[in-house]
């Protein structure tokens, strides 16, 4: 029983355990290679910032087994929206606010759209992606010089540092972590991802905890796409294109069960973030070409979440 | 009665289809062009009827079973690579391109499948992990350059209305026969309706399931010769640049869902990528801006959806509407 018990702990520890190794791997890595160090680590959370703000937003959307495939091209139409209110106001406030409101309008509408019309909620995520990835191209061509949008430097040169960005994740993670687990909301959220029918009998409604997993999301993709703006304030049609993916793999990764309920965790999307980009960056040490530096990253991400769940398989096939 | 039912059926089969054609021959024709003037146009036609109704075969396959996979689009990028630059090399025939190009998609889809069953992670974690390494193979494998064989007239000869037509129909009954006329196909239906009742039955789920990778592979591998044999170029896709191809397919199979109601389901698949084909074509008549497209394509999935899943309440309001009519009548 005990052994039982020490196993799952260390199971649930799994994610953790591979962001500390891939961390001694990339300071050992990095000292023998002569690399610098400190420019590594920066580099490492300038690219981790944004995928783990997005991504932790994004665990409340997993929670409840759901799924959201339009997480990045959001990012991106919010940020392009974030630089055209900054141009015309030329208020890093403004800016700042437009980058939420947009985003948090994007996932209510998501979510609306599901409840309303008793849609399942993927697919409207997936019409969304659509939308918002040709609203990018619609909006760099009708507001910019046709292939980017862009922040003067300066404007956001003051911002542009690692306290700010730690400071702007810390507080984001803080605030879900406190509705995560300490509200009834992380309450419910759960209990609808585990067992739905059971929560519905319990007077739990599922359209509600949608449309608030949907908007907390937003909140996350808003930041998201602010500190895109401050880390790159040239926009193009590829900024952000690829966040969307990596929140997933990032997600998962860092532990998350891709059926959400009780067994999820807040803090895997920032695990997950931060074990991806040091993996990237080792992979650069190497010298190895993109393709077989993706090959391997593929084979670690599928054997890191095979360990973590190897006490959760049942008999059948999972579906 | 018996006629009104025919009738019914018949309106249920053709209805989608037929209405895209007329909607789209007026969208046409209202800017002066005809939606079927060139040989180009019919080729166009058949090669988004053909391409796309072999993706939908390939994501209904495992998506019907619960098994969503974002592996598809990976395993036609890869197939291809594969099949292109064996026969470029070797100065192969297409058909031999071609039949290469099917193998490897089922050997892909083999290995994906595997995967699967061996590390028992939900699919949807197998399929990135399964993209990621496939379109990273593709990459290292031509340096990133892609394949090119626009000078090859010989591998650059099958867009062809006959060839695509074979393509269809070779596809259709196919994968009619296979689900519908054998044990594997009848195993699947089983496993669909009720996985645990299914496997207590002795209904073997991991072979069924590497079958449907390695069938959905197959089918991918023929996409991606398809692809590739239009251009003459395969261009490489890296971070999940793969999995628009699967998008393709979301709208044909929902509409070919419904079209399964009055016949097989997979005619309904069938009819469901002649519709895209429809609009794929007025596009490109008309000019139309990808941006635009894109934004079309999505409210028309969006707008079908609503109607399948409120079908009743709008039923009922209809049905209301006319009761009210009568009574004031």
């Amino acid at each position: 029983m005990k052994k039982a018990k020490i196993r799952t702990y260390m199971l649930n520890l799994t994610p953790l355990l591979g962001l500390a190794v891939l961390f001694v791997a990339f300071l050992a890595f990095g000292t023998m290679r002569d690399i610098n160090i400190s420019y590594g680590l920066k580099s490492i959370m300038n690219q981790s910032v944004v995928v783990a703000v997005v991504a932790t937003g994004a665990i409340f959307i997993y929670t409840l087994g759901s799924f959201d495939i339009s997480l990045g091209a959001s990012a991106a139409v919010s940020a392009l929206i974030g630089a055209m209110v900054y141009n015309r106001t030329e208020s890093i406030s403004a800016m700042a606010a437009a980058c939420i409101g947009i985003a948090v309008f994007i996932g209510l509408l998501n979510s609306v759209l599901a409840s309303v019309f008793n849609l399942p909620v993927f697919v409207t995520t997936i019409a969304m992606l659509s939308v918002l990835n040709a609203l990018v191209l619609v909006l760099i061509k009708v507001n910019g010089t046709g292939s980017e949008i862009a922040v003067p430097a300066a404007a956001v040169r003051a911002i542009n540092n690692m306290p700010f960005k730690i400071i702007v994740l810390l507080c984001f993670f803080l605030l879900c972590v406190f509705l995560f687990s300490f509200t009834k909301i992380g309450r419910m959220q759960k209990f609808q991802g585990g067992n739905p029918v059971c929560a519905k009998l319990s007077g739990i409604s599922e359209k509600k905890m949608a449309i608030i997993a949907f908007a907390l999301s937003g909140i996350g993709v808003g930041l998201g796409a602010f500190l895109s703006i401050i880390y790159a304030p040239t926009l193009t049609r590829n900024t952000a294109s690829s966040v969307g993916m990596d929140v997933i793999i990032a997600i998962v990764f860092g532990g998350m069960p891709v059926s959400g309920g009780a067994r999820s965790k807040i803090y895997a999307a920032v695990i997950g973030a931060f074990s991806m980009t040091l993996l990237g960056q080792i992979m650069v040490m190497f010298n190895l070409n993109s393709g077989i530096g993706q090959m391997v990253k593929a084979v670690i991400f599928l054997l890191v979440v095979f360990l973590a769940t190897s006490g959760q398989r049942g008999k059948m096939l999972p579906r | 009665m018996e006629k009104t039912g025919w009738l019914k059926k018949i309106a249920g089969i053709a209805g989608i289809p037929l209405a895209a054609f007329f909607i789209t021959t007026i969208l046409c024709g209202v800017q002066g062009v005809k939606l079927f003037e060139t040989e180009g146009n019919w080729i166009l036609f058949f090669r988004a009827a053909a391409s796309v109704m072999l993706t939908t075969f390939a994501l209904s396959l495992n998506l019907n079973s619960g098994r969503f996979d974002f592996s598809i689009g990976s395993v036609a990028l890869l197939s291809s690579v594969i099949s292109a630059s064996v026969c470029t090399a070797a100065g192969l025939p297409t058909p031999v391109m071609l039949l290469l190009s099917i193998l490897s998609g089922a050997l892909l889809g083999l290995v994906s499948g595997m995967v699967y069953v061996i590390v028992k992670l939900p699919p949807i974690i197998v399929s990135l992990g399964v993209a990621l390494f496939y379109e990273g193979f593709a990459f290292s494998i031509t340096k990133g350059y892609g394949v090119s064989f626009v000078a090859n007239l010989e591998l650059t000869s099958f867009p062809g209305v006959v060839n695509y037509l074979l393509v269809i129909v070779c596809g259709l009954l196919l994968f009619v026969f296979l689900f519908d006329y054998t044990k594997f196909g009848y195993d699947y239906k089983a496993l669909l309706s009720g996985q645990k009742v299914a496997v207590n039955t002795g209904i073997g789920e991991i072979p069924n399931a590497v079958g449907c990778y390695t069938i959905a592979g197959a089918l991918m591998g023929a996409v991606g010769f398809i692809s590739a044999t239009n251009t003459g170029t395969i261009q490489m896709a890296l971070n999940f640049g793969s999995i628009g191809t699967m998008f393709t397919a979301f709208l044909p199979m929902f509409i070919g869902g419904f079209i399964g109601r009055f016949c097989n389901e997979k005619i309904g698949y069938l009819l469901g990528a002649v519709t895209t084909a429809f609009i794929s074509l007025m596009y490109a008549r008309l000019n139309v801006d990808a941006s635009i497209q894109q934004i079309v394509t999505a409210l028309i999935l969006v707008g079908f959806l609503i109607y399948l899943n409120n079908e009743n309440k709008i039923i009922e309001l209809v049905m209301l509407k006319k009761y009210l009519k009568k009574r004031q009548i």
